[in-house]
């Protein structure tokens, strides 16, 4: 982490970093104006200036987007996003249990405890399934299934089937 | 410049080529106010379907085709879990699925639905060993034959792989589409963008709980900003007089903003432990109780790159054929990007009839 080297350099940094994808950029563009011959066909002129102008800035914004400068300040911003979300998410919890209501941390730890459960439940049942595997002589496989025994296993042993249809 | 040879095109043409384009941006001009109503009218999916399966949010389309299917082993197309499945039934003449069913193939195709905040603690066991087991399962039995083939795209691929280094006995072949395998090139913005010093994809899952639909869009708007920001919109209204270009950009469009979040616990192992930790081509991925070994996949696969893929570089992909014991292995790598490899002109000309061709001698 760079939070030592965190300070007022590295705003300059990245302006910097920016200033110099702009600026050759720019030389790019130049370079182009000087190759084109105005022998061509109007319309075909400018949509092969246009053509290169988008590629020059097109390569530029790529080197851009891969530059230390870039990605540190695509961090500080994600950071800022999450600590504002958090921030959000905590005060409403705390507004909603202040006026005994529930809210998305008590629903999150609801699901949690259920899940864990179904958890247990399917691990205890995948169990039970080789066990008995063992004792019918049947193929083993990996996960929750194996070709033998899928064609006898029990319906509770898949994940939560709704609706089924044919 | 050189001024010699100026009375080539004197100042007359120029005047002319000014007045034309003038019509033709006031004829351009015109169409923009009808295309909110053309985009209503845009169709999604383009080949008949029925839901034959459903689970949660899952639900698994059957392409029942005009003749019964000619090859007895079914096949089944696992979707990313990022954006929406039609992509590969777009359009008349775009329609990866339309390939399959016209040369019998028996076909179905996940559709994972859009997860709410309530799917958040969903993790890839329970797409790899819940929801794909029970579809591969019910194809199974419903096709009446002891396996199945499968198709992945993008993040479904690697899912699918997944599932057949686990599940191998229940797989008869493996296509994979533009699929990540390994995550160690830098060559992918994204690759470089994830990397843990740069991104708490823990923090992040905490705070949002599923990964927004507009991050994911805002991210891949970012991997090409001049193309997606300035090049696309010129070269669309350029050719804003042309229906059949419109229909086609519309359509593409459409399902380019049609985007879903991605469960948080997916999410956040798809980051930790392929992007930045890469376990899956070290034979360390954990799934659920289990760890995924490459080398247990046996059967045929075929492996389907985007030279020009942006999203999922060819170097993200290229390793898997030198990662599983298979002893029938291919690769096709064409020039296209990563959306261009399933609905583009040449991917529809060469690619897809071609995976056909392998598939039907393997079915």
């Amino acid at each position: 982490m760079n939070e030592e080297q965190d300070g007022t350099n590295q705003p300059a940094e990245q302006w910097m970093a920016f200033q110099r994808i702009w600026g050759e950029t720019f030389s790019k563009m130049m370079q182009l104006g000087l190759t084109f011959s105005p022998d061509s066909a109007p319309p075909d002129f400018m949509r092969q200036m246009r053509s290169g102008i988008f590629q020059a800035l097109g390569q530029s914004w790529e080197q851009f987007l891969r530059s230390p400068e870039f990605m540190q300040a695509m961090k500080q911003s994600m950071d800022s996003a999450i600590a504002f979300r958090k921030a959000t998410n905590d005060w409403f919890s705390k507004v909603q249990h202040e006026t005994q209501t529930v809210s998305r941390d008590d629903i999150d730890a609801v699901m949690l405890t259920v899940r864990h459960m179904e958890t247990r439940v399917l691990d205890r049942l995948e169990e039970l399934a080789a066990r008995l595997d063992e004792v019918t002589g049947h193929d083993k496989g990996n996960g929750r299934h194996s070709a033998a025994a899928a064609q006898h296993e029990p319906a509770a042993q898949t994940r939560a089937q709704k609706t089924r249809s044919k | 410049m050189n001024t010699s040879t100026s009375t080539a095109y004197p100042w007359a043409k120029w005047q002319e080529s000014f007045v034309t384009e003038s019509f033709a941006y006031a004829r351009r001009l015109a169409q923009l106010p009808t295309l909110h109503q053309r985009s209503q009218l845009v169709k999604k999916g383009a080949t008949s379907s029925t839901v034959v399966y459903e689970e949660d949010r899952l639900k698994l389309l059957h392409y029942p085709g005009k003749q019964p299917p000619r090859h007895a082993t079914p096949l089944v197309i696992v979707f990313a879990l990022v954006n929406r499945p039609y992509i590969l039934d777009l359009k008349e003449g775009r329609s990866v699925v339309n390939h399959f069913v016209e040369r019998g193939f028996d076909t179905y195709l996940i559709d994972w639905g859009s997860p709410t905040y309530a799917d958040r603690h969903l993790t890839i066991d329970d797409h790899v060993n819940g929801y794909i087991s029970n579809v591969v399962d019910f194809v199974r039995e419903r096709a009446g034959t002891p396996q199945a083939s499968l198709l992945g795209y993008c993040m479904g691929g690697t899912m699918s792989a997944m599932f057949t280094a686990l599940h191998q006995d229940r797989v008869k072949n493996l296509i994979l589409l533009a699929t990540g395998i390994d995550f160690s090139t830098r060559e992918g913005l994204l690759n470089l963008w994830a990397r843990p010093e740069y991104f708490d994809v823990d923090k992040f899952v905490e705070a949002f709980g599923n990964c927004p639909a507009e991050f994911l869009q805002m991210s891949f708007l970012m991997l090409k900003p001049v193309q997606n920001l300035l090049e696309k919109p010129l070269n669309f209204f350029e050719k804003a007089d042309d229906p059949v270009a419109v229909n086609d950009f519309l359509t593409l469009e459409t399902w380019l903003n049609d985007n879903i979040p991605v469960a948080g616990e997916v999410y956040r192992e798809f980051v930790k432990y392929l992007y930045q930790q890469n376990l899956l081509v070290q034979n360390k991925m954990p799934v659920g109780k289990h760890i995924v070994d490459l080398r247990k996949i046996t059967c045929p696969v075929l492996n389907i790159m985007a030279k020009a893929d942006d999203l999922v570089p060819c170097a993200q992909s290229m390793p898997f054929n030198d990662l599983v014991s298979s002893r029938d292995r291919k690769s096709i790598a064409i020039a296209a990007g990563h959306i261009g490899l399933a609905i583009g002109g040449k991917a529809q000309r060469d690619v897809w009839p071609q995976t056909c061709d392998w598939l039907a001698e393997r079915s």
